[in-house]
């Protein structure tokens, strides 16, 4: 071996190859009108609430609880999808079975049905009289009206995201580096946690952020399964709901000033809390950001 | 340090494909080319030996342990696939610790800096593979497998994407791992002029078959049928088909009557000179293809497109596209193709 080795390295990414002005504008007005059609309602909604009235809402006891159960309940969808999903997601990518498809399709399923129509189905076998009452008491895990129902919701329509996105992640890992990392003296195991996970990470902390924002916005599961949550199991607050639920009842009465003005709070910390996200992606102090993963 | 591998009728199935069976004896400090086109089985053997694919028959043997069902981690044999296989998340410096990482070696550090000295990759220690070029990659691909100390290293494309001068600093950094390191090589190309570089001896595959199998001087000696002669350069390749109808006396006869039960091949003849004892022929000339070791001329002669050498000091223009070329084939260079030991059908 002597001097450098042949062939000029490869040019740094996020070099730009020169878009055209037609193109760019179009790009543009389309991606323009998007972002306005995001906008507009945010607006609406800010500009209808003063702000002494979104300061007021922030120190409400009952918007707190409310705030609270919805994190605490949505944390908890998260760590079940991170539990059962990510799991559900390594077996569909790296394994073909019978019923592949099938299974494929009912995890897709939670994505597109409407979520009253979940909250129904799940109403039917935990209502007083059905074996799955009886059960669930008897756990001392009861469904209707606790936390745990709202916690069920919210696992039935995000944990999709969090297979999805793991089963693509770890099917995006090239299965050569893998079988390199076996036959430099890595166990089946070994070569998972060093190369297969890590590779993975970024796309299943993507689909893990998609499964808590969808928890965090349910409402019509939990109108039929957890319209009200009573203290008991992990949580022993004031008899509350989650927020989504919360804005729809004051919604209801007619006010819609307080509605407005709580809805705007909740729009500024989650608004707040993507940007975090996004900063911390860019800035490179995530793990899932370094070495240029195929970017 | 190292020890002799066995091959023993390996036999692997895969989506309905059939590898082998393959027989094989590599010899510390030797390499070996597995050659073929695209879906021979070149890759499906090596993942076989490797352990990837459970063999369907025969045994991998290591100094006459049988390793066929031992996990790829525990066959102690360094499996570079295509495209290398470097951790892209991990520095150049992390890949080449990451066999003595795993293995919690305490000299992990020490040994870690050595292999980058030796492949000269300190500089490039913090970098990741992205951001390198092919030969750096490829030196990080050898020294991590390195320090594996693996018994053998089995290769899938070693040259792929390289440009030329990396190819020969490749070829470089093959003979000291194997002459220096003593470790065995087993490698996959579909470029018989690199595999003759480095190998000792090779093995043909076509369509998952072992058509052709021996030291490297055979197979260029004495190919056993076209495709293996083509495989090998040779460019006058001409199977019994082609020669059914020449009459007596012309070149299809007078091929005829030389060729093997699989036809014939013969290296560029050149235009006839004064000691040439072979009867000529003549052609038009086809194409014309100029390079610093002669012009290559292609001619139609009896139905034949015959590839002729003309030799680079003659000192006169290049032969004009539909002029008339005459050229000798010297009986000597003739190859007949059949099976070893095959009469040729005079």
């Amino acid at each position: 071996m002597s001097g450098p080795a042949g062939g000029p390295p490869p040019d740094p990414p996020g070099r730009r190859v020169r878009t055209g002005p037609l193109w760019l504008a179009l790009q543009l007005v389309l991606s323009g009108s998007l972002l306005l059609l995001f906008l507009v309602p945010i607006v609406a909604l800010l500009s209808y609430a003063p702000l002494s009235d979104i300061v007021a809402a922030a120190g409400s006891s009952d918007v707190r609880a409310a705030i609270g159960l919805t994190f605490f309940a949505s944390g908890l969808a998260v760590l079940a999808a991170i539990l059962f999903g990510i799991p559900m997601g390594y077996l569909l990518a790296r394994h073909t079975f019978r019923g592949h498809a099938i299974v494929e399709s009912l995890v897709s399923l939670p994505v597109v049905v409407p979520h009253l129509l979940v909250g129904l189905g799940l109403f039917l076998v935990i209502i007083p009289g059905t074996p799955l009452y009886g059960l669930t008491h008897a756990l001392g895990v009861p469904i209707y009206d606790t936390i745990w129902g709202v916690v069920l919701v919210m696992v039935f329509v995000s944990a999709p995201y969090t297979v999805l996105a793991s089963e693509l992640s770890f099917r995006a890992v090239d299965d050569r580096v893998i079988e390199a990392a076996r036959s430099l003296g890595a166990g089946s195991a070994t070569a998972f946690l060093t190369v297969t996970f890590p590779l993975a990470l970024r796309g299943i902390v993507a689909g893990l952020l998609l499964s808590w924002a969808r928890a965090v916005s349910e409402i019509g599961g939990l109108l039929v399964l957890a319209y009200a949550v009573y203290p008991s199991g992990p949580y022993n607050g004031p008899v509350t709901s989650t927020i989504s639920v919360y804005i729809y009842n004051i919604f209801q009465t007619g006010n819609l000033r307080d509605a407005a003005a709580v809805s705007s709070l909740f729009l500024l910390i989650a608004f707040a809390l993507f940007l975090v996200v996004r900063v911390a992606e860019r800035s490179g102090w995530v793990p899932w950001h370094r070495g240029d993963l195929g970017s | 340090m190292t020890g002799a591998w066995t091959v023993e009728g390996l036999e692997t199935r895969l989506d309905g494909f059939r590898l082998g069976p393959v027989d094989l004896t590599i010899a510390p400090g030797r390499a070996v080319a597995v050659l073929g086109s695209s879906g021979a089985g070149k890759t499906t053997l090596l993942r076989t030996l490797a352990g990837f694919l459970r063999p369907r028959g025969g045994r991998i043997l290591r100094d006459g342990v049988d390793l066929s069902d031992r996990a790829p981690e525990e066959r102690g044999l360094g499996y570079v696939p295509q495209g290398l296989g470097l951790l892209p998340h991990r520095t150049v410096a992390r890949n080449v610790a990451y066999p003595l990482e795993i293995r919690a070696r305490p000299d992990a550090l020490r040994r870690t800096r050595e292999l980058l000295d030796q492949f000269h990759l300190a500089a490039l220690a913090d970098r990741y593979p992205a951001r390198l070029s092919g030969g750096e990659q490829q030196r990080v691909a050898i020294a991590r497998a390195l320090a594996a100390e693996p018994q053998l290293i089995v290769w899938d494309e070693p040259w792929q994407g390289l440009d030329v001068l990396a190819r020969y600093e490749l070829g470089l950094a093959l003979h000291e791992l194997r002459e220096v390191e003593q470790v065995p090589m087993v490698f996959v190309t579909h470029d018989p002029g690199l595999a003759f570089s480095v190998a000792d001896s090779f093995l043909l595959l076509r369509g998952g078959r072992v058509v052709a199998q021996g030291d490297t001087e055979t197979l260029l000696r004495a190919p056993v049928d076209a495709f293996s002669a083509r495989f090998v350069g040779f460019e006058n390749v001409f199977e019994p088909v082609a020669l059914a109808a020449g009459a007596p006396g012309s070149l299809r006869g007078w091929l005829r009557e030389r060729a093997g039960p699989e036809g014939i091949a013969f290296p560029r003849p050149e235009i006839p000179s004064a000691k040439d004892d072979g009867p000529a022929w003549e052609g038009i000339v086809r194409s014309v293809r100029p390079g610093p070791h002669g012009i290559t001329v292609e001619a139609v002669a009896d139905d034949l497109l015959v590839a002729v050498r003309v030799a680079p000091d003659v000192d006169a223009p290049f032969p004009a596209l539909g002029s008339r070329l005459r050229f000798a084939v010297d009986p000597a260079t003739l190859r007949p193709l059949g099976p070893p030991g095959a009469e040729a059908s005079r």
